[in-house]
């Protein structure tokens, strides 16, 4: 039998489906009263009774987390309700490209990256600032809009930090790829793991890398986990230095010594912009007469590699980019007959003769034992 | 490709580096940058590898322990200049990983200098005890230079006995010497005595020193009466 063509939810017209999740389904809709076109998000509650009454509770509660929020770059809602078995969420309709779509086609000017985190780090800010974590930013979740405006959809899965709501009652919010260590771990979260789910959507429009990338959900949850990321510019040696250190301290894998606010994190992108576009300024600027020489300037080099405490037997420091190594490296690939016995042995107790030679207070020691000795035996015999 | 060889690990760790704004840190780590260059300027080429850490940076010295201390201690004057360093020094196992050509090191040489460079406070440095067998087979007296600051254990649990610089260590050894040496020399000389007046009875040997030294003192005379009539002509 045929499904009945949905046309009402609520009081909303609906005029046509813009897709489907995981959820349940989006709409085109019509709100008569108001006679604007908006975005039904609909939501299937569950057919038993009890868990039915707790999922409609949690729905209510995150769309009325979601309707606080008015911020250029935050999606609005606008309404929400309960039809027919159905809970609906009418939000701002945008005419737009997701960015999962825009990555697509690989990584994006680093301009419009940087700019697109920014408006991200702001809209994310606005909403912790009212104590609303996101907990599910991913690229599928930020609309792009024409003149290069973000928007961060969908804080459906957004609970109330002050409330502190369970969230893992056995069940897994979020997308593994852009998930932060603790909540893979399944433990609390806070606002500072929308900052690492950033980090990772900000790497990918960086490089067009997708960075906890796995064969399976385990195999990303402990690279999310454990692996460290590639500078940047390693990829990318275009991008200002600075970068490096902005996406290093929002991918920290210890949320303490992570950004502390997106307020933060959207300043820096604020100031590696200001530096991309002086550069791109410079070069602009250059006119066909004088031609400008580009002298390459010390980029600041950086912590993909681990930090001191974080330092295994096993874990690999990288070669500085700064200093020629090279001899070194050669020496130690390939060492001479000399260097395989004086670098493969341990270090061995001073012999006498040789402290003799080089140590002060021990050869003055020796020597005048030595002359007494004599002076002594002189004496003695003389 | 070579196993892993031994060589001396300075580890310069940018204190509280995590803690810091992106800014700072970039700031801080271009000026760690400078310190290393002018610090590793005076290593051989052929004989050190820098490496890039997440706060800070690890030089792998080969063959020359002084050297890495001497690079260490020099480094650690930046902090003066405003650069938060610490420094852990270890004497190691290095190895070369990754691909034939290499991406890095990794090897217990630079995981012991990063957790001495962990535990030693502001402006300072420690060093392990293989770092100091090391320096004292290079240099043999300038590890008395470095005294045992304690046992540090690591997260990891692991134990590491670590020594830091003291300046006057050096000297209180030389001092120790020399007094132990003159104590030596006295000992000797009156067992010498000893001897001789076991063998000889007290009274003929104090005869014998007195007409010894009455003698040296005539031959002075003589020799200094003539030495004043030749400046006299």
């Amino acid at each position: 039998m045929a499904k009945k063509k949905t046309t009402q939810i609520g009081r909303y017209k609906v005029l046509g489906e813009l897709g489907r999740g995981a959820m349940g389904i989006v709409y085109r809709a019509k709100d008569p009263a108001l006679d604007r076109v908006v975005a039904l998000k609909t939501i299937i509650l569950s057919d038993d009774a009890d868990g039915r009454e707790e999922y409609q509770k949690r729905f209510f509660l995150e769309a009325r987390a979601a309707g606080k929020l008015t911020h250029p770059n935050i999606v609005t809602t606008y309404d929400f309700g309960e039809h027919d078995g159905l809970a609906y969420l009418a939000m701002e309709l945008l005419e737009g490209t997701d960015l999962r779509e825009r990555l697509q086609h690989g990584a994006m000017n680093p301009i419009e990256a940087l700019e697109t985190g920014q408006q991200v780090a702001e809209g994310l800010g606005f909403a912790h600032e009212r104590g609303i974590v996101h907990r599910d930013i991913k690229p599928g979740n930020i609309m792009l809009l024409d003149r290069g405006q973000a928007k961060i959809m969908d804080f459906g899965l957004a609970r109330m930090r002050a409330a502190d709501h369970k969230t893992s009652t056995g069940m897994v919010l979020g997308t593994p790829k852009y998930m932060s260590p603790e909540q893979v771990a399944g433990q609390p979260v806070d606002h500072r793991s929308d900052l690492f789910s950033l980090g990772v959507v900000l790497y990918e429009m960086l490089t067009g890398v997708r960075l906890f990338a796995g064969e399976d959900t385990p195999h990303i949850m402990h690279n999310v986990t454990y692996a460290e990321h590639e500078p940047p510019t390693y990829l990318k040696p275009e991008l200002p230095g600075m970068i490096d250190f902005v996406v290093a301290r929002a991918l920290k894998k210890d949320p303490a010594v992570r950004y502390q606010e997106a307020y933060e994190l959207a300043s820096d992108l604020g100031t590696c912009l200001a530096e991309l576009r002086a550069r791109a300024g410079m070069s602009e600027s250059s006119g066909s007469t004088t031609r400008t020489v580009k002298i390459e300037t010390s980029v600041p080099t950086v912590p993909d590699a681990p930090a001191a405490r974080a330092i295994g037997f096993d874990t690999r420091l990288p070669f500085s980019r700064q200093f020629d190594s090279s001899a070194a490296v050669e020496r130690l690939a390939a060492p001479s007959r000399g260097d395989r016995v004086r670098l493969a042995r341990a270090p061995r107790p001073v012999g006498w003769l040789r402290r003799l030679r080089h140590d002060a207070a021990t050869r003055w020691f020796v020597l005048t034992t030595l002359a007494a000795a004599l002076a002594g035996g002189y004496v003695a015999l003389a | 490709m070579s196993g892993s060889l031994l060589a001396s690990v300075v580890f310069l760790k940018i204190q509280e580096f995590a803690r810091r704004s992106v800014s700072e840190q970039a700031r801080l780590r271009a000026q760690l940058e400078a310190v290393v260059a002018v610090t590793a300027a005076e290593l051989d080429p052929a004989s050190r590898i820098v490496l890039e850490a997440g706060d800070g940076a690890a030089i792998v010295v080969l063959a020359d322990p002084h050297g890495a201390l001497r690079l260490a201690e020099r480094a650690l004057s930046a902090c003066a200049a405003g650069l938060p360093l610490a420094a852990g020094l270890n004497h190691g196992a290095v190895q070369i990983a990754g691909r034939k050509d290499g991406t890095g090191l990794t090897g217990d040489g630079i995981a012991v200098a990063a957790a001495a460079a962990e535990f030693a406070p502001p402006a300072r440095l420690l060093a392990s005890r293989a770092f100091r067998d090391a320096l004292a087979e290079a240099a043999p007296g300038v590890e008395a230079a470095l005294v045992k600051a304690g046992t540090f254990t690591d997260p990891g649990l692991r134990a590491h006995e670590l020594y830091r610089p003291d300046g006057e260590a050096a000297r209180r050894r030389a001092g120790r010497y020399a007094l132990a040496g003159a104590a030596a020399a006295i000992v000797l000389l009156a067992g010498g005595v000893a001897a001789r007046i076991a063998a000889e009875g007290q009274q003929p040997f104090i005869e014998a020193v007195v007409a010894k030294y009455r003698s040296t003192a005539q031959q002075g005379e003589g020799y200094w009466r003539a030495l004043v009539q030749k400046v006299r002509f």
